[in-house]
């Protein structure tokens, strides 16, 4: 449901995207176009697919498109593996960043960094270099150089969690970012931080999609679209006064819609 | 054919020693261990008994170092390799055991053997000749790192004993290391006595080559306030068990265990531990991980033992396994067997396979399945091995054995 003209081809296209898991139907029809420099929010009640897109897009094993494509820069890429999608400019920041003990972040965002810059056919970068490109991304995040030495998001706070994704994002240079839920768990200057993070990494050539349940992120990140997920579909699309009117009354509200759909 | 037999086919030398005329006796009057005792139930026979398929080899030939010396004051011994050594420096002395003295503490070991906890040793005693034992007495502090190899020559079997008196308030890092070649069996026993107060970060790394097969004891004594670390790494072998023995003679005494066991294709590797608090105040901290993949057999059995008089013990036991494919077969059994009444005991297990998850947060980073995997599994050695007193040019060394197919 695009209303504007586009001069460019879109980054991503989601074409009436339905999906399972267990054979247990999760997604049910979902249709979404971003094109670049467009920020989307998704908003919708607990349950209702939100995440479960943005890891269908990162390409989760445990789901099966049952109907549907999702092109990415015009190539569908139903059947990529999650790690040649990020390779390719995909990028998913996670809900509940996972730990992973004994693996040193520094190195983890090294590895990463190389996989997508081998694809972009950059030179990859050794460690002393990658030190100094990481020193320049900490301050978007304005985390401690200390974060580096640890164990990936071992120990991490909530806030320090979200902070490290928007760190990789920035390491990653993502065509197109999908942030499930990056503001939950943040107090406002972590938000500010966060928000102002995202802003700096994204440009006229990115798209980013914002999963959210609050307004708070979309005051500091004001998006193009807002869309109304329920029950597996996305129920309704407006500007960013939608969000405004969701907050306000609710998403009993947008029941209507569903009888409507 | 009978491993009795093999034995003594093996020994046709009649100069035998005292030991070894023990030992063996002791053998002879009940040749195999019993299979359904609890320590030898999961024990692959057939690998048990081609243990002794090869002939016993009493003079080493050349043996290759797997890495040289990263620092010239590490003081490196061989086992079997006619090591001579006698230092007495300012902060400290190694000295070799003279023979009356390791007789005297191996005899009076022998006197505590049970067949079945012991059948290792016994047989290690009854085949290894006075040239593959070494006995060191350790004394004093600052002292260089220590590395003890100790090898199985292709198409052989040798026997290699070690004996080590860590003297009052000694403290030392030691690395025992035991290669295996292509087809060949290492029997290699162990015995450590810390004295009051002494203090030791000992680590065992033991690795094989195809078909290799190892044996390999440890018995550890510890006197009041000394403080033993083991940190061990077994992999790559046909057949290994790996049996340790702790105990605490007066209790209050520091015990802190990290062990691993990597096993392959159709590879079994086992691991005892059985940890005696013989007095109060001791304390255990112990962990054993096993990762198993294809068609192998990984086994972990541990008890610790807390009589009466071990009132106000601390000790922990968790066994952590990862099953990497549905024909791999893990066996775990951590078990306590408490009297005292005042103690802080605990154990677990548990048995699992690669996390789905934290392999997917990778992959959407980039790192394919195949590295994610390598990454996790690295993570999952980390905490092993960097309690093993190891170098990181060794280390280096390791992880490329540990990530060969």
């Amino acid at each position: 449901m695009q209303s504007k003209m586009k001069e460019s081809d879109p980054i991503l296209e989601v074409e009436n995207l339905s999906a399972s898991t267990n054979n247990l139907p999760i997604l049910k029809g979902v249709s979404l176009t971003v094109y670049p420099g467009e920020i989307h929010a998704i908003m919708g009640r607990n349950g209702c697919g939100k995440s479960t897109l943005s890891k269908i897009i990162a390409g989760h094993p445990s789901y099966n498109i049952t109907n549907g494509d999702i092109k990415f820069l015009g190539e569908n890429i139903n059947s990529l593996e999650p790690e040649e999608r990020s390779q390719s400019g995909i990028f998913l920041g996670f809900q509940y960043p996972i730990e992973i003990p004994g693996v040193s972040n520094l190195e983890f965002l090294r590895v990463s960094t190389n996989a997508r810059r081998k694809f972009l056919n950059k030179e990859e970068l050794d460690t002393f270099d990658f030190e100094e490109l990481v020193k320049e991304k900490l301050e978007i995040v304005k985390m401690d150089h200390a974060f580096l030495s640890r164990s990936v998001n071992q120990g991490f706070s909530g806030g320090e969690k979200k902070r490290n994704e928007i760190l990789q994002m920035a390491l990653l240079e993502p065509k197109i970012a999908i942030l499930d839920e990056t503001d939950s768990g943040l107090d406002i200057d972590a938000l500010r931080i966060v928000a102002s993070g995202i802003k700096k990494i994204s440009n006229a050539q990115t798209g980013i999609i914002l999963i959210t349940h609050y307004q708070r992120l979309l005051d500091e990140i004001k998006p193009n679209y807002v869309h109304v997920m329920s029950d597996g579909q996305i129920i309704k699309t407006g500007e960013s006064d939608l969000a405004l009117e969701l907050e306000e009354k609710g998403y009993e509200w947008t029941d209507n819609f569903i009888k409507e759909t | 054919m009978e491993i009795i037999e093999k034995i003594k086919t093996n020994k046709s030398d009649d100069n035998l020693t005292e030991i070894q005329k023990i030992c063996l006796n002791k053998l002879q009057s009940s040749p195999l261990p019993n299979p359904k005792s609890e320590l030898w139930r999961l024990s692959n026979k057939s690998k048990l008994s081609n243990f002794l398929d090869y002939s016993v080899n009493k003079k080493d030939s050349k043996f290759d170092l797997p890495y040289s010396k990263n620092s010239q004051s590490t003081i490196r011994l061989i086992i079997g390799e006619n090591c001579q050594i006698k230092l007495i420096e300012k902060n400290y002395s190694i000295q070799q055991l003279s023979e009356d003295e390791l007789q005297k503490y191996i005899m009076e070991q022998i006197s505590f053997f049970k067949q079945n906890e012991n059948w290792s040793d016994l047989l290690n005693l009854s085949l290894s000749c006075k040239d593959n034992i070494l006995g060191l007495k350790i004394n004093g502090s600052k002292i260089p790192p220590i590395e003890i190899f100790s090898h199985a020559s292709s198409n052989s079997f040798n026997a290699k004993t070690l004996v080590i008196f860590l003297e009052k308030n000694c403290d030392v890092e030691l690395l025992q290391v035991n290669l295996g070649k292509e087809n060949s069996s290492l029997s290699q026993s162990t015995f450590f006595c810390l004295k009051e107060n002494s203090s030791v970060n000992h680590g065992v790394v033991s690795y094989g080559e195809n078909r290799s097969n190892l044996l390999n004891s440890l018995n550890v004594i510890q006197q009041k306030n000394s403080a033993y670390n083991l940190g061990s790494l077994h992999f790559k072998f046909n057949y290994a068990r790996f049996e340790i023995s702790i105990k605490q003679s007066a209790g209050n005494a520091k015990t802190n265990i990290k062990g691993m066991q990597i096993t392959k294709k159709d590879e079994q590797i086992s691991t005892y531990t059985k940890i005696e608090f013989n007095g109060p105040n001791g304390f255990l901290d112990q962990i054993n991980k096993s990762l198993a993949d294809d068609k192998s057999h990984a086994i972990f059995e541990g008890s610790i033992i807390v009589p009466k008089i071990a009132q106000r013990t601390d000790a922990s036991q968790l066994s952590r396994n990862l099953l990497l494919s549905n024909l791999a077969q893990i066996d775990t059994k951590p078990q306590l067997e408490i009297i005292a009444d005042d103690v802080k005991c605990k154990h677990g297990a548990t048995i699992s396979q690669l996390n789905e998850e934290e392999l997917f947060y990778m992959r959407t980073r980039g790192i394919t399945l195949t590295d994610a995997s390598k990454l996790q599994l690295s993570s999952y050695f980390q905490e092993i091995i960097s309690f093993i007193p190891i170098s990181k040019e060794k280390w280096d060394l390791l992880d490329k054995l540990l990530n060969e197919n």
